[in-house]
């Protein structure tokens, strides 16, 4: 099986991040970055199925030269090659653009699957999967919890809402975003960091005329953070307080 | 005119639903409702109750099953006839799935997961959490775009209700059922065998403070008072007073549900790691300086004994 | 002697030197084959040497660990030596080369080997008691009739020496004089076959161990090295270390893994490579030649090591073991999840730097300048995010600014890479290394203070391999030293727990007793404590497994402490903490476990109230 993951490659998460001059970005300079953990479990993913069925995966990003690491690490835990659409822009543009983009280099590959994360844990689109699959015309589901290869098609489980699910079957060639937590992740091993290195990063230069349809005019911090809210009172006062908390602030319980 | 796309599962209209009309009648002008099914009349005419200039039945018997193909068939040949300013839909596991397709379709941006909109440089601008919800974005569109709404970002009691009910109208869905690729079985509920607390939406949570395996029954009952499973920190499976597939800590299970409450847990890291994930904390602990109390959201210093018989009362009043 | 004898005697002799030969050939070659992995600086002969005299000369660690056993081993072996020159005359004499037997010299020799021969007989008997009658687990579960046939061939040996002066000539003469030959002779034989080949290879091994514990070395990328995989890739020490091996089983009795029913056991360990070695399997795994599982069962405590009288390391082969498997991606679920943690956050709880940072703030710590601060303060993993370890540093920066020390954090920290290290990740050890080498290098660090004996060992043992050289010390020697003459009225009775890292590896058992004493505390030791302490289960990876079998590694040391009836425990370690915090908990025992900085803190605190402390 021909399989494509597609990645991201993000600020590092459980960071605040600090907002640029102008407003309409993050600070990207001193910033350290890590691959969208939610594509990490594509991957898992795409290299079980590798192991199970034989074919190749091969790992695509869009964004600016650092994403290379991202690559790297993705070749050091088993994926065999990879596709680097390089471009400054694309480090901010829109789900379209950069789906435009990837569609761009991975349509001559012909591959039978794409893998995708949910979303990234910067922008969180949960877009550009399935763009990707119209743009490429491949039948698509998302939120996908388990993959089962039949001849000549797919049928995966698909998360609902309060605990449902749902076996779709779909056709082949397809793509998928793949729930975050469905598998333990592989760590980097010694020797596939080694193997690693003699591995191809195809790089392609992004199509002409990519353009976003979407722009942040306004990036700021929300006006209430997180910040631990001691409840007093007797435990009757308390209990009140917070049920009314979770019920109409946290809308945690219904 | 706004283009509210309502959710609708065998005749029950999903909630969300009232939330994405408010969105709309709040972002200003005139507003549509679609309902798409294959039997929509029940749902229309509830939606019709709203202050929108009209609801418009989507019918057809591939639209009895949600396919995405479908769906986005269908919707994308309503967009297309009705021309919206701007499609608007509630953020939902269904519309995560269509609304993407939907959008690139129809060449417009799709901005998902607003928590509201706004004005700005007298533009409609759309605001949405970035960074897991560290930053918030104002985000301005060219043209016509497809909204998700983050449920309960807006008040569905905000709807504004029409003095009469809007006029209704059918439209065919114009889907052929032989292009549609998905082909979905009937959705099931796991039959839960083991615990498997990473799926778990909401976890009460015990330890070393329950003091007896007796007294653990109170936090079962609090469990069952807001739907939640029951989790330990480690002492408490030691004992054996629960099973070791309750213990949740840095190799017992890691979860991430949306409430976690814990009970007499002090917060030692290893079990902090395991739940650090969870969207609200809340901590009852009779130690102050616990250090569960600063990574929790909401947290009363108290005897559990106490509290905890108190929530139950006031969940269940 | 007639001519007949002495050709019989010869073909004997030669037929068994041949065999001997043969066995002792076959060892060689094998551990010749194996990678040379020995390297000896030159300034280091002398105190090898001195660890020579006192070890193998004065047998140091036999007596050190067990009295009675070591004195007896010491006669025997003492007695072995002296009786080298008289079996060599009596084997010239019977291969008819020459015959000094009869020399006045030879006859004072002989009398001067009787006290020897008494000194042998008793020590021998007295251990072969012990072997055959006491059967202490150490020794194994079944009885070595190997062993019982050898201490049977030595003290045959004594009685027919001793029998010599009573028997002058004749048929009973001769037949005692074969008898000694022959046991001699099969003894010979035997030796390279059993655990007596330590006779030979002990002095090589103590020579050449490593001067320090867990002494592992880098491993270079740059020739695709990845560990220890197979058995041919065992190394030239290990090799030995398999032969030299004398099954005494004081590595396993003070095992914390062994000691709590699981199947971990170093002295197994060693011995299932001899057999391996043996048989010829080089291209067997290590995971298949060792029992499953085991290799993840070790905290890296270092007693197995730190016991041996024979000079094995086991830490190098195990943590070679692990590297071998870690980077084969066969690392425990558990440790996956780290080393990702480790990759994208740099810690080992996977937590943001956002939370370091508070603390940083609430602390009210500066950030390091070489040009005004004297000590960099290494926070750490746990420092950095574990609550109650910030008690403890929160303690501790309240000392040092009460004594007038400059100190700053690093901005930013990333982890040692103690954990990786010691499971077996070397690449993602490397690559923390270097990049806090460079941070420290950039900031003109050349004092590291810090509160965890893993980053003590890291930072000041590990990192010198990258050439970084800096003065590493743990917060208890700096504490004690600056707080030298104060004294603090008191007598809480509290129990001491040497971290393993602390007190075995770094040898750092003073500072804290004196801390203690001074501060208003009555140390009660528990079992196994100073330089031998019981782990407390953490080390090794192991704080991140849960599923232990057998008893809890935490529980067991818990329950020494406990025993000492004090309702305090002292400690000098985050990990140690968080573990016996953890059993403390589970046991629900009422017991405070405190860190040491916490403790003498507090006491300060209370002094300076009553206006006690005179510094």
């Amino acid at each position: 099986m021909k399989i494509a993951v597609c990645i991201k490659q993000v600020p590092t998460r459980d960071v605040q991040p600090r907002v640029n001059d102008q407003k309409t970005w993050v600070r990207d300079q001193d910033a350290s970055f890590e691959l969208n953990e939610p594509d990490a479990y594509a991957l898992e993913e795409g290299l079980r199925l590798k192991e199970k069925h034989g074919g190749e995966v091969v790992v695509c990003s869009a964004g600016p030269a650092r994403v290379a690491q991202a690559l790297r690490e993705s070749l050091a835990r088993g994926a065999d090659r990879a596709i680097h659409v390089e471009g400054d822009a694309l480090a901010t543009a829109d789900a379209f653009a950069v789906s435009e983009a990837l569609a761009a280099a991975m349509r001559e590959e012909h591959f039978d699957l794409v893998l995708t994360g949910l979303q990234s844990d910067d922008q969180g689109f949960a877009q550009t999967g399935p763009i990707l699959a119209e743009l490429l015309g491949f039948a698509s589901a998302t939120i996908i919890m388990e993959v089962d290869v039949q001849p000549g098609g797919l049928r995966v489980k698909r998360e609902l809402e309060g605990g449902w699910f749902q076996w779709v079957a779909l056709p082949r060639p397809a793509l998928l975003t793949i729930q975050s937590g469905i598998n333990q992740l592989r760590y980097a091993t010694l020797k596939g960091i080694m193997a690693a290195k003699k591995k191809e990063i195809r790089k392609v230069a992004p199509p002409e005329g990519l353009a976003s349809r979407q722009r942040i005019v306004h990036l700021y911090v929300p006006a209430k953070q997180k910040q631990t809210e001691m409840i007093g009172g007797t435990p009757a006062e308390a209990a009140k307080a917070l049920v009314r908390r979770l019920r109409d602030d946290a809308r945690v319980l219904s | 005119m706004i283009l509210v796309i309502a959710e609708q599962q065998d005749g029950v209209l999903n909630r969300a639903t009232w939330e994405t009309i408010a969105a709309a009648q709040q972002a200003g002008g005139p507003v549509t409702v679609a309902v798409l099914g294959a039997e929509t009349a029940a749902v229309a005419a509830a939606v019709a109750a709203a202050e929108v200039a009209g609801v418009v039945r989507v019918e057809g018997g591939a639209l009895g099953v949600y396919t995405l193909d479908g769906f986005v068939m269908s919707l994308a040949a309503l967009v297309e006839a009705e021309q919206p300013a701007h499609v608007f839909l509630p953020h939902t596991y269904r519309t995560r799935d269509f609304a993407p397709a939907l959008a690139a379709r129809c060449h417009a941006p799709l901005v998902t997961d607003c928590v509201g909109t706004k004005t700005h440089d007298g533009q409609l601008v759309f605001v949405r959490p970035v960074f897991q919800g560290r930053l918030l974005a104002d985000v301005a569109v060219s043209g016509q775009a497809f909204v998700t709404f983050q449920i309960g970002a807006v008040r569905a009691d905000a709807v504004a209700l029409g003095a009469s009910p809007a006029p209704v109208r059918t439209v065919a869905a114009g889907v052929e059922a032989a292009a549609i690729r998905q082909a979905p079985e009937a959705p099931f509920r796991e039959a839960r065998q083991a615990v498997d607390l990473t799926q778990a939406e909401r976890i009460v949570a015990v330890g070393r403070g329950i003091r007896d395996q007796d007294k653990i029954a109170l936090a079962q009952q609090l469990a069952a008072a807001i739907g939640a499973e029951i989790g330990a920190s480690r002492p408490i499976c030691d004992a054996g007073w629960l099973p070791m597939d309750r213990q949740i800590g840095s190799s017992g299970q890691t979860v991430a549900p949306k409430v976690y409450i814990a009970l007499g847990i002090s917060g030692a890291i290893q079990h902090l790691v395991g739940m650090k994930g969870a969207g609200t904390i809340v901590a009852v602990n009779k130690d102050p300086e616990a250090p569960i109390f600063e990574i929790a959201d909401y947290g009363i210093v108290g005897d559990l004994f106490e509290v905890v018989p108190a929530l139950i009362k006031e969940l269940q009043g | 002697m007639t001519t007949p004898e002495t050709w019989i005697f010869r073909i004997l002799v030669l037929g068994f030197v041949a065999a001997f030969l043969a066995q002792v050939t076959k060892r060689a070659r094998l551990v010749l084959r194996a990678r040379n992995n020995i390297t000896i600086a030159d300034e280091e002969t002398g105190s090898r040497l001195l660890r020579f005299m006192t070890e193998i000369i004065f047998q140091s660690r036999t007596i050190g660990e067990r009295p009675l056993v070591g004195l007896a081993h010491l006669g025997v072996y003492w007695g072995f030596v002296a009786f080298a020159g008289y079996t060599c005359v009596q084997f010239l004499a019977g291969l008819g080369i020459v015959d000094l037997t009869d020399t006045k010299a030879f006859h004072v020799y002989a009398i001067v080997l009787v006290p020897f021969a008494i000194a042998v007989s008793v020590g021998i008997v007295g251990l072969m008691i012990r072997r055959v009658a006491v059967r202490p687990k150490a020794l194994g579960d079944t009885l070595s009739i190997e062993s019982v046939v050898i201490g049977v061939f030595i003290l045959t040996l004594m009685i027919t020496f001793l029998l010599e002066f009573r028997l002058e000539e004749g048929v009973a003469a001769r037949v005692n004089w074969w008898v000694h030959a022959v046991v001699i002779l099969c003894f010979m034989v035997l030796i390279p076959g059993s655990k007596h080949f330590h006779l030979v290879v002990s002095p090589l091994t103590v020579y050449l161990r490593s001067s320090g514990l867990a002494t592992v070395p880098n491993l270079d990328f740059g020739k695709e090295e990845v560990g220890l995989e197979t058995l041919k890739d065992v190394e030239r020490k290990q090799v030995l270390d398999a032969f030299t091996c004398v099954e005494c089983g004081r590595c396993q009795v003070n095992c914390p893994a062994s000691g709590t029913g699981k199947l971990l056991n170093p002295k197994t360990l060693v011995l299932q490579i001899e057999d391996a070695l043996l048989a010829g399997k080089f291209d067997t795994t290590l995971a298949d030649i060792f029992d499953p599982g085991i290799l993840w069962q070790c905290t890296t405590c270092g007693a197995c090591e730190a016991q041996c009288p024979v000079g094995v390391e086991h830490l190098p082969l195990i943590i070679g073991a692990r590297r071998g498997l870690v980077s084969n991606g066969e690392a425990p679920v558990a440790l996956g999840k780290v080393y990702n943690d480790l990759e994208r956050r740099g810690n080992i709880w996977g937590l943001g730097a956002d939370q370091r940072q508070k603390f940083v703030q609430s602390a009210g710590l500066e950030i390091f300048d070489a040009s005004r601060h004297e000590y960099l303060m290494w926070l750490g993993c746990a420092g950095a995010f574990e609550a109650d370890f910030q008690k403890a540093l929160r303690s501790l920066f309240n000392i040092l600014r009460a004594c007038g020390v400059s100190f700053g954090v690093l901005a930013k920290e990333r982890c040692t890479g103690d954990v990786a290290r010691r499971t077996g990740n070397e690449y993602q050890f490397q690559e923390l290394a270097r990049a806090n080498i460079e941070d420290f290098r950039a900031a003109g660090v050349t004092k590291i203070l810090t509160s965890c004996p893993h980053c003590l060992r890291t930072l000041g043992v590990d990192y010198q391999a990258f050439g970084f050289h800096a003065e590493v010390v743990h917060s208890s020697v700096l504490i004690a030293d600056l707080t030298r003459g104060m004294l603090v009225d008191g007598h809480e009775t509290v129990a001491l727990h040497d971290p393993c890292y602390l007190g075995r590896y770094a040898g750092v058992t003073a500072e804290p007793r004196d801390l203690l004493a001074r501060f208003g505390a009555k140390v009660r030791e528990p079992v196994r404590s100073g330089s031998n302490p019981f782990c407390c289960g953490a080390g090794g990876g192991l704080l991140f497994e849960e599923q232990e079998s057998g008893t809890r590694i935490s529980q067991e040391r818990f329950e020494q402490l406990q025993a000492t009836g004090a309702r305090t425990v002292v400690t000098a370690c985050p990990f140690c903490s968080i573990m016996l915090k953890s059993a403390e908990a589970s046991a629900n025992a009422g017991v405070e476990v405190v860190d040491l900085m916490t403790f003498v803190g507090g006491r300060m605190k209370q002094a300076g109230r009553k206006g006690e402390a005179t510094p």
